[in-house]
């Protein structure tokens, strides 16, 4: 068994245990598939995999747990999506994803215990609006964005240039700023995730 | 890396980087659901501030 990890449109050869199997004008990204379970660090060495390539290459990630029996079955998967995967490709290159959460920041005095029925105003609420706003300036910085439902206030995934990332920054900074009741919560830079596939309609 | 701030910071991380593992990237036929162990997202603080980027990945072996 292969595990696929991207999928890529450069040919050249990836560092061992990585292979870049040739598919339809595609590149395959594959290693040999490893324990059926994974800890924190297993997780942490894949994500270090794929982002020594996407240092040199434009690459779409696929799925955790994509296994096939062999290259040609890597092949047959990937063939029938070839220009679909080449578009998400152009989309994606030059561009790196970054992460953003908000969530409530914690009052002055701390975190209001759960079940507190005190009569007194909750502490640091967000302003109205304040959710929008930060994601709305993202937006606005970003290539392309995607929100998905969470428990947090906003959970978003921002599409950026990797020449931009340094502004993108310093905006969650600056709207942290504005934005006393929220505490953002920025990770990256992350390989596209969250861009591999089109939206749908 | 060894505060509890750092901590934290890993932690945050890990739960973007799981969610992305699980629910981003291309699906191909063919997926088979892999357990995660040792990843107790109770635990995570979602009150930490993190408002640069920041992996803050555990140390190369």
């Amino acid at each position: 068994m292969i595990e696929l990890l991207a999928i890529t449109d450069d040919p050249a050869p990836a560092a061992p245990p990585l292979r870049v199997v040739p598919a339809a004008g595609l590149g395959v990204v594959v290693e040999p598939a490893g324990e059926d379970e994974l800890d924190a660090d297993a997780l942490w060495r894949r994500e270090s995999l794929l982002e020594e390539l996407m240092r040199e290459r434009a690459l779409l990630p696929v799925r955790l747990g994509t296994r096939v029996e062999d290259d040609a079955a890597a092949v047959e998967a990937v063939a029938p999506r070839r220009d679909e995967l080449a578009a998400a490709l152009d989309r994606v290159r030059g561009a790196v994803e970054v992460s953003v959460r908000a969530v409530a920041a914690p009052g002055p005095a701390g975190p209001a215990a759960a079940g507190d029925t005190a009569a007194g105003p909750a502490p640091a609420a967000p302003l109205p609006g304040a959710v929008e706003a930060v994601h709305a300036r993202l937006s606005e910085l970003a290539r392309d964005d995607a929100r998905h439902e969470g428990p947090e206030l906003l959970r978003a995934a921002y599409l950026v240039d990797r020449t931009a990332v340094d502004a993108f920054v310093a905006a969650v900074r600056e709207l942290q700023r504005e934005q006393p009741g929220l505490s953002l919560l920025c990770t990256g830079p992350w390989p596209p995730y969250s861009f591999a596939e089109e939206p749908g309609p | 890396m060894s505060t509890g701030g750092a901590i934290a910071e890993r932690d945050v991380a890990l739960v973007d980087l799981i969610d992305r593992l699980l629910g981003g990237g291309v699906v191909i036929a063919g997926d088979i659901t892999l357990a995660v162990a040792d990843v107790d997202l109770v635990h995570v603080s979602l009150r930490a501030l993190v408002s640069s980027v920041e992996k803050a990945r555990p140390p190369e072996p």
